[in-house]
């Protein structure tokens, strides 16, 4: 089973004060770290499990500067066997659709049988590039995976649906599976690990070595610009539930199944 | 990944063993869980090929060397769960919250999944002074990551910096770019981690100007002074300079304690580095306090199971946990007080009280939240 995983490298901001950048259309990444985007890592992961019960080859692919070869390196020390970096200045400003169109460029010429990739980015949260991928290679999807069966030339996958729904497709390989998170556990990457696997080499393409033209890339080709970006308006509201301990639950229940929350 | 017994052997000379079990027999873990320090040497000795990954009791340990400190050929038999643990962090798959921790601290200086930029909050209101490249100070205050992120224990830093004005001693600290020792990641058995800590940290330090650091915690003392290589400065835990301050009477009382205070010796600073004294010398000096010794005190103080990683792993004990074994003596004793000197001891000591029920019976406080009420 020959994999490919796409991956993102994504800032960390669960805690972090996110600032907008001065031009306003993107945030001040000075102060931010960065990482693998969860969602990628689990696919990271899953595309591991798979090689280890059933043989093959890892390949992680991203789109990226040069920045990103920590990402690449990570997952090439959790045992990813090659890596691809795509990167160029025209790429600058690409949207969902033209990075679909950079990964599926430098995918076409490889052998693969299965791509990961997250279900969506936490930087952009867009959920675009998996589907988007998929349709330029000409091969089926499934996004928000929650368990894969692989077998040869075909796979039964779950997504994940609402109220904790599960869908069941039967697909034919090669696909493009996203990947929900939570369908397994990642492992670490040593620091040694990740120092041994800085030997292996990172392959890097250009869009002359992707055959694409600069009109089909960044903000040339993409069919959607970000105008603003904005924080959200911070409100507070707090409800103080009054009453005694019993009280006040059997209300608070209340509540939380009249909002659909339990 | 498997380890060869035999180059355990070799690289951590336990061919010295002569297979007495004092170690086991002192393991404060071994009453409730299945580690066996005697049995791994033994393995080793005998050839056999150990299979880290299926060794779940490797992960009980808190590296509180009492078995090293026991040992009467001079073997340091927790070195062999090191090097089991050193191979299952390098196959990757370890447990979920040591993985964060271990994460976090690569990516944000600390193993609680804080961000830096937060890392002086604990400061508050109190005017504190934050070094800057090239700047001097008598004294550096190194804060630990569990003193400036967890709640109870910014109380601790919060007081240490009330004292140590006191003293009028020239300290500053060093905010935001202050980075975790990492001693629990080199306990956990990620070196490579710890390597790079400590190349960071050392890289930090000469940018600065001090003849002295002083810590809250044990373990970055203990790292700093043990682990670390040409360390320039002078290091101290907090209890070995506040003592000193006391002797040389640039802190004096205006108050008293009026209350039976005890004492639990923190493994990391009592066993490791013998520092058994100083503490009870302040705990000593404070008006209106009984002090009262434990059975098991110095050298023979009850591990409360926070080191080693610990605070990221539960055990699979299901048998009492030793903190409550502890508070139960304490209680037991007619303590009021609980005091120690780690940050780690406070946080699963008090931990203990609760779930043993006895929050009415004792507090426990660190030394220096007892010193802040009264000098």
């Amino acid at each position: 089973m020959d994999i490919i995983v796409c991956v993102k490298r994504v800032p960390e901001t669960s805690e972090s004060d996110v600032k907008i950048d001065p031009s306003g259309v993107c945030i001040v990444q000075e102060g931010l770290v960065f990482n693998i985007n969860e969602a990628d890592n689990y696919a990271l992961e899953e595309a591991l499990l798979i090689k280890e019960k059933q043989g093959g080859t890892v390949t992680l692919v991203t789109m990226g500067a040069k920045a990103s070869d920590d990402t690449l390196r990570m997952g090439l020390a959790k045992g990813a066997d090659t890596a691809i970096r795509l990167d160029d200045p025209a790429f600058a400003g690409s949207d969902g659709i033209v990075t679909a169109r950079i990964l599926a460029s430098a995918i076409k010429g490889l052998t693969f049988d299965l791509i990961l990739t997250g279900c969506i980015a936490s930087d952009d949260w867009a959920s675009v590039v998996g589907p988007a991928l998929a349709e330029m290679l000409g091969i089926p999807h499934a996004t928000m995976v929650t368990k894969a069966e692989l077998k040869d030339g075909s796979a039964q996958v779950s997504r994940e649906l609402e109220g904790g729904l599960l869908e069941v497709l039967d697909m034919k390989l090669p696909a493009v599976l996203t990947i929900q998170t939570g369908i397994n556990e990642p492992r670490y990457a040593s620091i040694m690990g990740i120092a041994k696997a800085s030997k292996k080499e990172i392959a890097l393409k250009g869009l002359g070595d992707l055959g694409l033209e600069e009109d089909q890339v960044g903000k040339k080709g993409s069919k959607t610009t970000i105008e603003k970006l904005t924080l959200p308006v911070q409100e507070k509201m707090a409800e103080l539930i009054p009453g005694a301990p019993e009280e006040a639950a059997e209300k608070l229940s209340g509540i939380l199944k009249e909002r659909g929350l339990v | 990944m498997a380890v060869e017994g035999a180059v355990l052997c070799k690289d951590l000379d336990l061919y010295n063993c002569i297979q007495c079990g004092k170690c086991t027999g002192g393991c404060p873990v071994s009453i409730r869980s299945s580690l066996n320090p005697r049995r791994l040497i033994y393995e080793a000795l005998m050839g056999e090929r150990f299979n880290p990954i299926e060794r779940t009791e490797i992960w009980e340990c808190t590296t509180c060397a009492t078995c090293a400190e026991r040992c009467p050929k001079n073997v340091r038999p927790y070195e062999v769960v090191l090097e089991l643990r050193s191979n299952v962090i390098e196959s990757g798959r370890v447990k979920p919250a040591v993985r964060d921790a271990l994460e976090s601290t690569f990516m944000h200086g600390n193993p609680w999944g804080r961000v830096r930029e937060k890392r002086s909050e604990w400061m508050g209101d109190l005017k504190v002074t934050i070094l800057k490249e090239g700047d001097k100070t008598d004294l550096l205050y190194f804060v630990c990551c569990t003193a400036a992120y967890d709640p109870r224990i910014q109380e601790l830093a919060k007081s240490m910096v009330t004292v140590l004005d006191k003293t009028g001693v020239d300290f500053a600290v060093l905010g935001n770019a202050e980075s975790c020792c990492a001693n629990e990641m080199n306990e956990l058995g990620e070196k490579g981690l710890f390597e790079m800590a400590q190349e960071n940290n050392r890289e930090l330090f000469d940018k600065y100007r001090f003849p002295s650091m002083m810590t809250t915690s044990p373990h970055c003392f203990h790292a700093f002074k043990n682990e670390y290589s040409d360390i320039t400065f002078d290091i101290m835990h907090y209890t070995q300079f506040l003592s000193r301050m006391i002797e040389d009477d640039k802190l004096t009382f205006k108050g008293a304690i009026a209350k039976k205070v005890t004492y639990h010796d923190p493994c990391f600073l009592g066993k490791q580095n013998k520092i058994f004294d100083e503490p009870r010398h302040i705990l000593q000096s404070i008006p209106g306090v009984e002090y009262l010794e434990m059975d098991r005190s110095r050298e023979r103080s009850l591990c409360c199971e926070g080191g080693g990683g610990r605070m990221w792993m539960e055990s699979e004990s299901t048998e009492e946990r030793l903190a409550e074994i502890r508070v139960k003596d304490a209680v037991a004793m007619g303590a009021d007080v609980l005091a120690t000197a780690c940050p780690f001891c406070l946080l699963t000591l008090e931990d203990a009280v609760k779930t043993t029920g006895n929050e009415e019976k004792i507090q426990v406080r660190d030394i220096v939240e007892l010193l802040v009420e009264v000098v």
